[in-house]
């Protein structure tokens, strides 16, 4: 609705923009849920292997295919996820896998986000020549299907997991860029910035004191979302044998073993499927909450 | 003049309900529109205006609702009809928004709409018919080349065309109501004084009766039979426009008329200028334009946004540029400040160039001349605190240490009259007349010498108004400021500066002193502008005697000779052929116009070439 | 007349953007460990012998030079021959073929024009599964921001998005094909068997275009003229279909045009999961092999369809909304 003139109610407490949107993300379900299953999950990843002192990779070939607790016969309380084909703790794989999923999703996101801004920010505050140049950049590396070119360098060269995070951050950080360039497009046409410069200040302190607070929470907050979606790249290239090596557990080299298997032990590439879903639900309700957040405190604002 | 009984509201009563109970908008609103009567309301916002619109055009809803009283229509009663209400509203009570621009879908052309729109109303009619009748109406509505521009999208209208546009939209459905919901508000004052003619005359050849919805006294007055005061959501008296005038009976009322500022009056002093006859600032033959994509096309055009400006402006004075939106003003205060340079000429100031200074003699050149912002809302950082961003100059220029600049932040908000309670504050509480005077403090706390005011106090109230130029007066006193006002609003210059320059399409059409520029004005256009300016005021021009119907050209592809020679009624021959240039009127003012200049005073070839 | 020049312009661009993605991509093959001859020849070959091929082959000389050589033929339309693959029987992968000789291999433009049409039928079905699922689910939630069908849209999307592709490509395999026998799975050998990879890539496109519907959709409704189109006397059926959609189907095109790299990475893990004949599942095998003209040909390819597909959402867009022409 457009300009409407009723009375106004007297003005809430103010807070920053993005305290708002934590409130506003807070107070919906989703994001509580998504927090819950989030940090029990990763709760469990820190401290349940340690505590079970169960080596992810010891094997046991006595034990070998348990089926998971209550859902064939033959299992066995010591293994509540069962065993894989060589006997190994579904569970603690699983978590173990979660420990590394979540670790290069993280910093891949982190590593996506600083190139991005970087590129963004420059080429969005200086326009013209630099822009052209920047943007053209970013539009080669977009029209790369990104996923060709991370497992061309990954299966030519050897995956080792900070070259499993270069690769997917250098693949991922163009949208970003965009992103940031047309928001600080849209904020550098403001006139506080035309304001600032009139005062005297300098192009790096606008872009980093003026600009980059106000235009990096926004897209920090959807980047969560982005960790999902890497984690799930990880598994990818895991199961397609281009991530972290066997016998270190991910959940993708752990389902691509499993999928020999899942005629007579379907859990083996089922189970650790759970483990993911669950993880990568909890971050995409946190992340789908926030986005929403953001967008209506935006959607008000400007 | 008037017909019988069309509307008749008896007792209307909108509340507000939330959770926290029902709060009252409207409170007895009771008033009658016959045909072909045109029937203004005015107030303040936050009077209930708008709600009452909406109300008659069934477009409350929650938490807004209709909570007693009675809107008979034609006799049949919408309140207690809902679905009537919903069957009339487009076809016999039609509705004309303050937002031309986004009234239409962008994606379709305008005349489809307007066509659709027809359709959905009237069923029965085909669509050869009712593209016809869109066609028509908008020639009636002076829409040149109206079935070529049945073709195009709403973005390739201008905000009057598309009001035009918009009105034909309403009264398509031979409507017996029209409710005018601030229509002229986005428009300038001479396209906003044609739109007003125009419904005048739609309303008596359509058999229309019309609510003329308006934030402005004097446009309702100039617009309406009879004038409604809401306030606080109720009628506060309801008159005849010259009655109200003469004898309002209302405090509110009274209170309104005499806040009004006035262009010809005898008794408020024309404001001189200091006695320096050094110029601070000297503006010479400044020119800038911009390329943009070709609309349409490949390719880049010129827009040509500034054209040859020249003035001085001198210390102690106040200075105001005027002109309505597109004419430059922005440009040139971004040439003024240094933002950009010219493509040709110079800004001066003290006698330094602004445009050729290299940055950092601009960043020292900046401690002395400063800008203070249009836009309340744009132009403060919304992450950062008042404090911060009133020390944020101090900290570029490296003044002070964290304690001094602290102490100064505080003094100069005491001066501009802020509260040290917002020091920490972030500016997203702040009233817009609180953020303008964070503005006026940030650019006075490196102690300038020149403050440039780009349509500082357009985003304020009357009253609001009022104040800061008070605080302006004072400020200029205590500190020997010099202000450039740059501002599209007449009155406001007419009290504050001594000496103005009226702009037209990028051009310096007139430069002349105060009352020079009010009581005789050089050039036609400065008359237009006048004619068209809102005011209770025997006018000392008429419109219809100053401006013909148009819009200006557009500035990518200019016409030769006086850019206001489409528009103007005395344009002769050489005006479509050569350009005008300032030349002195008398009184210590200048004058782009030919009817000024002795016909021997020829161009030369030189300057006809430029 | 625009549009010729707008394309032009548009195709010169794409141009640039192809041959930069192929120095990139071909740089890369060349300045990455891993001798593709050694695996070519077969591991006990000498290295004498090694080192005669990849003279042979030009892969001795500067990468510069190689690269001029390459694109020059690409130019004329040929893309190579595969390093590994024999000019019959293609779809086998992972024998070794040390005897082979020049002749005998495989063109890169056969290989991928037989796997294309695969993928594109893959593709498209996929495309419509998804549209069928995300277009009520979206604009319901557009149309009633805060409610039911807005949090319905949040959850599904949310599901649908944290679901992994390979996984569920497997459960699905084991659910629908292996215990209840409805769809065949593995291979290809009709059109039946499309139709499971083409599910679980709905799957995974879906979540996009019901976030994106979403969105675009609540944000159009709140436009001041779909309000006044209301008081204009348009009835609601009207607005929505008419107005709202129309307007929301612009970012839904431009989220296609982004998207289309990440169905190419859905596409590669489904193709390998079921071993469907198409682009992914070449893709995967040139690369496990280290077939660098099928690799380099393949990213010319998909490049060059990313820039199409991205011309033809971008004259679709205007053609709707006309404002992004200017």
């Amino acid at each position: 609705m457009s300009e409407i003139d009723i009375p106004q109610p007297p003005a809430k407490p103010v807070r920053t923009l993005t305290s708002r949107i934590w409130h506003l993300a807070w107070a919906s379900v989703e994001f509580r849920i998504g927090l819950c299953v989030f940090t029990l999950l990763l709760l469990a990843a820190l401290l349940y292997p340690e505590l079970r002192g169960i080596d992810p990779t010891a094997m046991n070939i006595r034990a070998r295919f348990t089926p998971p607790l209550l859902l064939a016969e033959g299992f066995s309380w010591a293994h509540p996820l069962g065993t894989d084909q060589l006997g190994r703790d579904m569970l603690v794989r699983s978590l173990v896998g979660l420990r590394y999923s979540l670790l290069i999703g993280v910093t891949t996101v982190v590593l996506m986000l600083v190139i991005g801004c970087a590129v963004g920010m420059v080429a969005g505050y200086y326009g013209g020549r630099i822009d052209m140049l920047l943007m053209r950049l970013t539009d080669a590396q977009l029209s790369i299907p990104m996923i060709i070119l991370a497992i061309t360098i990954l299966g030519v060269a050897r995956p080792t997991i900070p070259a499993i995070i270069l690769v997917l951050g250098l693949s991922g950080w163009p949208v970003y860029a965009r992103v940031m360039r047309s928001t600080v497009m849209a904020e550098r046409s403001k006139e506080y910035v035309r304001g600032a410069r009139v005062l005297g200040a300098s192009d790096a302190r606008i872009m980093l004191s003026l600009l980059l607070p106000l235009v990096l929470p926004p897209i920090a907050f959807v980047a969560v979302l982005d960790i999902a979606r890497m984690m799930i790249f990880e598994s990818v290239l895991g199961f397609l044998g281009l991530g972290v090596q066997p016998p270190t557990p991910t959940f993708g080299n752990v389902i691509a073993e499993g999928r020999q298997y899942l005629l007579n032990a379907w859990w083996i590439a089922t189970m650790p499927g759970v483990f993911l879903f669950l993880t990568l639900g909890s971050i995409n309700l946190m992340g789908a909450a926030l986005e929403r957040a953001r967008n209506s405190v935006y959607g008000g604002q400007r | 003049m008037t017909g019988d009984s069309l509307l008749s509201v008896q007792n209307l009563c909108v509340d507000l309900n939330t959770s926290a109970g029902s709060t009252a908008i409207l409170r007895d609103i009771s008033f009658e529109i016959a045909t072909r009567q045109i029937v203004g309301v005015i107030g303040a916002s936050g009077s209930g205006k708008t709600v009452l619109a909406r109300a008659l055009a069934s477009w409350l809803s929650p938490p807004l609702g209709i909570s007693a009283g009675r809107i008979l229509f034609q006799g049949r009663d919408l309140v207690a009809d809902a679905g009537l209400a919903k069957r009339l509203s487009g076809r016999e009570i039609a509705y004309v928004g303050g937002n031309p621009a986004g009234a239409l879908d962008p994606t379709m052309t305008v005349g489809t709409q307007i066509v659709e729109k027809l359709r959905a109303v009237r069923p029965g009619i085909s669509v050869t018919d009712a593209r016809k009748r869109a066609i028509e109406l908008l020639s009636a509505v002076r829409i040149p080349a109206a079935h070529q521009r049945f073709h195009e999208y709403p973005f390739q209208y201008s905000g009057g065309m598309m009001q035009r546009a918009m009105i034909v939209d309403a009264l398509i459905s031979d409507p017996a109501l029209l409710i005018a919901d601030n229509i002229t508000q986005p428009l300038d004052v001479t396209i906003a004084a044609q739109i007003l003619k125009l419904l005048r005359e739609l309303a008596n050849e359509f058999d229309t009766g019309v609510l003329f919805v308006c934030s402005s006294l004097p446009v309702a007055c100039d617009a309406s039979d009879r004038v409604m005061v809401l306030h606080g959501g109720q009628v506060v008296e309801q008159q005849p426009p010259a009655a109200l005038v003469q004898r309002p009976r209302h405090a509110y009322t009274q209170g309104l008329i005499a806040e009004l500022p006035r262009l010809w009056d005898e008794t408020t002093p024309a404001p001189m200028h200091g006695d320096a006859r050094q110029p601070i600032m000297s503006v010479r033959g400044v020119s800038r334009s911009y390329s943009v994509r070709k609309p349409g096309g490949l390719g880049k055009v010129q827009v040509q946004a500034v054209r040859q400006v020249d003035f001085d402006v001198y210390a102690g004075d106040n200075f105001g540029v005027v002109g309505e939106s597109g004419c430059g003003k922005s440009s040139l205060m971004r040439l003024l400040t240094g933002l950009e340079q010219p493509d040709s000429g110079e800004v001066l100031f003290e006698g330094t160039n602004v445009s050729t200074s290299s940055s950092a003699e601009l960043r020292r050149l900046r401690r002395r001349f400063q800008l203070v912002l249009q836009d309340p809302y744009g132009s403060l950082p919304p992450q950062s605190t008042i404090g911060a961003i009133l020390e944020e100059p101090l900290k570029i220029h490296r003044i002070g240490s964290a304690r001094e600049r602290r102490a100064r932040a505080a003094e100069v908000m005491n001066e501009v009259g802020l509260p040290p309670s917002l020091y920490h504050e972030l500016p997203m509480g702040l009233s817009a007349g609180q953020r303008q005077r964070v503005n006026v403090a940030r650019a006075m706390i490196l102690e300038p010498r020149l403050l440039i005011m780009d349509e500082t106090l357009s985003a304020l109230d009357q009253t609001e108004q009022g104040k800061m130029l008070s605080l302006f007066e004072r400020l200029q006193a205590q500190h020997g400021f010099t202000y450039i006002f740059i501002s599209h609003d007449l009155a406001m210059v007419r009290r504050v500066c001594s000496r103005i320059a009226v702009m037209y399409l990028g051009e310096t059409v007139e430069v002349a002193p105060n009352r020079k520029l009010f009581f005789d004005p050089a050039h036609p256009y400065s008359r237009a502008l006048l004619s068209a300016a809102p005011t209770l005021e025997q006018r000392r021009y008429r419109p219809e005697e100053c401006l013909l119907e148009g819009e200006p050209p557009s500035p990518i592809d200019l016409p030769p000779g006086c850019s206001f020679a489409n528009r103007c009624p005395h344009a002769f021959d050489r005006c479509r052929l050569e350009s005008p240039r300032l030349r002195s009127s008398g009184e210590g003012a200048l004058s782009a116009c030919f009817l000024h200049q002795p016909s021997s005073q020829r161009a030369t070839t030189a300057e006809l070439l430029r | 007349m625009f549009i010729m020049v707008f394309l032009a312009k548009r195709l010169a661009q794409g141009t640039l953007i192809v041959v930069l993605v192929a120095f990139v991509i071909f740089t890369l093959l060349r300045v990455v460990p891993g001798d593709p001859v050694r695996l070519m020849a077969g591991g006990m070959a000498p290295e004498t012998l090694i080192e005669q091929i990849a003279t042979e082959m030009g892969l001795r000389d500067p990468i510069p030079v190689q690269f001029g050589r390459y694109i020059a033929s690409v130019a004329q339309g040929d893309l190579g021959q595969s390093f590994m693959r024999p000019a019959s029987g293609a779809a086998v992968g992972g024998a070794s073929f040390d005897d082979m000789t020049r002749s005998e291999r495989a063109r890169v433009l056969d290989l991928i024009a037989e796997a294309a049409p695969k993928t594109l039928q893959l593709a498209l079905l996929a495309m419509v599964f998804a549209l069928i699922v995300a277009v009520p689910i979206g604009v319901a939630g557009g149309l009633h921001p805060g409610r039911w069908p807005d949090r319905m849209a949040l959850y599904l999307g949310s599901v649908f998005v944290s679901l992994p592709n390979f996984w569920l490509g497997i459960v699905l395999a084991l659910l629908l094909s292996v215990k209840l026998g409805w769809l065949p799975a593995i291979g290809y050998r009709g059109f039946a068997y499309t139709v499971l990879p083409a599910i679980v890539l709905a799957v995974e496109m879906a979540p996009f275009i019901i976030r994106t519907l979403t969105v675009s959709v609540a944000q159009i409704m709140r436009q001041s003229f779909i309000d006044i189109a209301r008081i204009r006397g348009l009835s609601r059926l009207q607005i929505i279909v008419r107005h709202a959609l129309k307007n929301a189907s612009v970012p839904l095109l431009n989220l296609l045009g982004v998207q289309f790299s990440m169905l190419l990475g859905g596409v590669l893990v489904v193709e390998f999961i079921f071993d469907y004949p198409g682009l992914g599942l070449l893709t995967i095998n040139a690369v496990l092999q280290r077939d660098f003209p099928l690799i380099q040909g393949i990213a010319i390819v998909t490049s060059a369809a990313f820039v199409l597909i991205n011309i033809a959402v971008d004259l679709a867009t205007t053609a709707i909304d006309p404002r992004l022409e200017y």
